[in-house]
């Protein structure tokens, strides 16, 4: 079967929309990971834990998911900083091996308290108001997909903004660059660290809700979303937004082209293993410099 | 290998088959609780494997049951299909995970991902190999047909696989004490602690790297039949990411590069597992692993060498208390 030019055009579309959702995913951790050097292992994890939230509030405030934003944004902001607090900043000094171990535990923990609570059954909101296509002349659009593309373009760029042109993102940046001297220039380091990662768990926050409109909550989501917004990372590069909107976009256009022209079922195979090439080749991602 | 260091790797081996062997008596062959103890020491062999790659070199592997399904499900497969011997086959699974891990090795070290990166690769190759078994082998759960006998390594009763399976445990034992004695110990040691200066003495990390894959990738790939037998079933779940990464818990909770401790580690967090499966599993799915996430955490912020003083230690005493016996 040689599938239509529409069919193409539809999953590319698709693909397009979804990577702009993965890269406002990639962006709290790769704010965590740029900044502190922490790799975390459980963001995915933190966006499967915020979809079974939302699914719950969505359900019973009768909303669309999309403005559960408005709670999940400040409680993961304060649930980030309270993991920092408790978990990240005793492993700050110490080997990689271990700030990673650290962060697997955070992750099973969520991963299984989930699987406790709420079974391995898939969950989807049933009050989303967005969930619906309007057709064009060639493609159809998915309107809850569209609706989180923009909403997570424009919260990126609001990221961006707040990086390159306040005070905090000054500090953020010099913290970043060399947190001995930045100290020394009189910034608190630690508060940085605790707002950057109360930040980055608060946009995954923000991720989860916008995720809900269109998908589904699952215990397994964490694994599937945490080695992917790391996939888009690699891919992209650290340092730069545009990097980082490309390689989602890319990752989304894959993945979604292999769902319709091979399978579902090989919709991550594909972009790991361009992932693992690109790794060898470029080390500093497709878009990174030096 | 003077006579010291012989009774050093041979001795504790010795003392895990003897101490294993009055298991199923213990029990009264109570075949819930041997095979319990087989996929206890299944799992202290994978955890000791690992232990190789994770714990002596000091590289995050998450792909262990990569390395497991794919040799695994090759001898099972060919014992089903083609009637050939596990005994055959679990020795061309190792070579296929080998290989595997060779193919996937090289280009890795060669190109120097290290830290989260080779983590990264090794626990996108399980997704990988999960999705692409999916479409090979189908959606199904695989059961292996009743067959009998040692030309096939399956009993009607637990007992004779679970003690094969301890001498496979204690020649991984006695793998991993003779590494840590060697020139290669010395050396994966040395790039685990700090691989520039590894190099700078004149190391061939790479080499050394990928040869710790690939002893860790055979060992996988021989015990996966016998991981894939104590389980009754395969299929494309076989490939899991959460297993492989419960592995590296174990790896690390038990103190890198400890033998003692990883081993200890594997029992303990088995048999936690199975009671509270057993008692709480009905009300509560997941609570021992979130246990075992809890201690991870704990560990990883407070006791970072992980078990292996509190082993250690404790091996020592034994050791002098022999000693001092056979002196007398």
């Amino acid at each position: 079967m040689i599938p239509s030019l529409n069919l193409i055009l539809q999953s590319i579309l698709d693909g397009v929309f979804l990577g702009f959702l993965y890269s406002l995913m990639a962006l709290g951790l790769s704010l965590v990971f740029g900044v502190m050097g922490i790799i975390n292992f459980a963001h995915g994890d933190f966006i499967m834990l915020g979809s079974y939230l939302v699914w719950i509030l969505a359900n019973n405030m009768r909303s669309d998911p999309s403005l559960t934003s408005i709670v999940t944004v400040p409680l993961f902001f304060v649930i980030g900083a309270a993991v920092y607090t408790a978990v990240i900043r005793p492993v700050l000094g110490k080997e990689p091996l271990i700030q990673i171990a650290v962060t697997v535990g955070v992750g099973y923990v969520l991963q299984n308290l989930a699987l406790m609570m709420f079974r391995a059954e898939p969950r989807a909101v049933q009050t989303t108001y967005l969930n619906f296509y309007v057709g064009l002349s060639v493609v159809s659009v998915h309107v809850a997909k569209l609706v989180s593309a923009f909403l997570s373009l424009l919260i990126i760029l609001g990221v961006h903004y707040l990086l390159t042109k306040t005070w905090v993102g000054l500090a953020i940046r010099a913290t970043a660059y060399d947190r001995e001297i930045a100290s020394l220039m009189g910034i608190n380091v630690g508060k940085i660290f605790l707002l950057v990662f109360g930040l980055g768990i608060a946009l995954t926050g923000l991720a989860s809700s916008l995720w809900m409109t269109f998908g589904k909550a699952d215990p397994y989501l964490g694994s599937s979303f945490g080695l992917l917004t790391w996939v888009i990372i690699a891919l992209g590069g650290l340092g730069g937004v545009s990097g980082l909107l490309a390689s989602s976009i890319i990752v989304g256009v894959i993945q979604s082209l292999t769902m319709t022209l091979i399978s579902p079922t090989v919709s991550l195979a594909i972009p790991y293993i361009a992932f693992i090439i690109v790794l060898w080749f470029r080390p500093q991602g497709l878009f990174g410099k030096g | 290998m003077d006579s010291r260091t012989l009774s050093s790797i041979g001795l504790p081996a010795l003392l895990v088959i003897l101490v294993g062997m009055a298991v199923p008596f213990l029990v009264g062959f109570n075949q819930y609780y041997v095979l319990l103890a087989l996929q206890s020491v299944v799992m202290a062999s994978i955890a000791l494997a690992w232990n190789i790659i994770g714990g002596y070199a000091g590289q995050l592997d998450l792909a262990s049951f990569a390395y497991i399904g794919l040799g695994g499900i090759l001898a099972t497969m060919l014992m089903m299909n083609y009637n050939v011997t596990p005994w055959l086959g679990m020795f061309l699974g190792a070579g296929i995970s080998a290989t595997l891990a060779f193919v996937i090795g090289y280009p890795l070290f060669r190109f120097g991902i290290k830290g989260v990166w080779y983590a990264l690769s090794t626990a996108a190759l399980v997704v990988i190999l999960h999705e692409v078994s999916i479409m090979v082998l189908g959606p199904f759960d695989y059961y292996i047909p009743f067959v009998e006998g040692w030309y096939y390594l399956r009993f009607r009763t637990w007992e004779n696989l679970y003690y094969f399976s301890l001498v496979v445990l204690a020649s991984i034992i006695s793998l991993n004490l003779y590494i840590s004695r060697s020139k290669i110990g010395y050396y994966l040691k040395a790039i685990r602690e700090d691989e520039v200066a590894a190099e700078a003495v004149g190391i061939d990390i790479r080499k050394y790297k990928l040869l710790a894959l690939v002893i860790y990738a055979s060992i996988l790939g021989f015990i996966g039949y016998i991981y894939i037998v104590s389980q009754r079933t395969f299929s494309y779940n076989t490939f899991s990411g959460p297993q492989s990464v419960y592995v590296a818990i174990i790896g690390i909770v038990g103190g890198l590069g400890s033998v003692s401790g990883v081993f200890t580690a594997a029992l303990v967090l088995k048999i936690v597992e199975e009671y509270l499966r057993g008692y709480l599993g009905g009300v509560l799915p997941g609570l021992h692993l979130l246990l075992f996430g809890v201690l991870l955490i704990a560990v990883g912020i407070l006791r970072p060498e992980g078990l292996s003083t509190l082993t250690d230690t404790l091996a020592r005493k034994i050791k002098t208390r022999v000693r001092g016996g056979a002196r007398e």
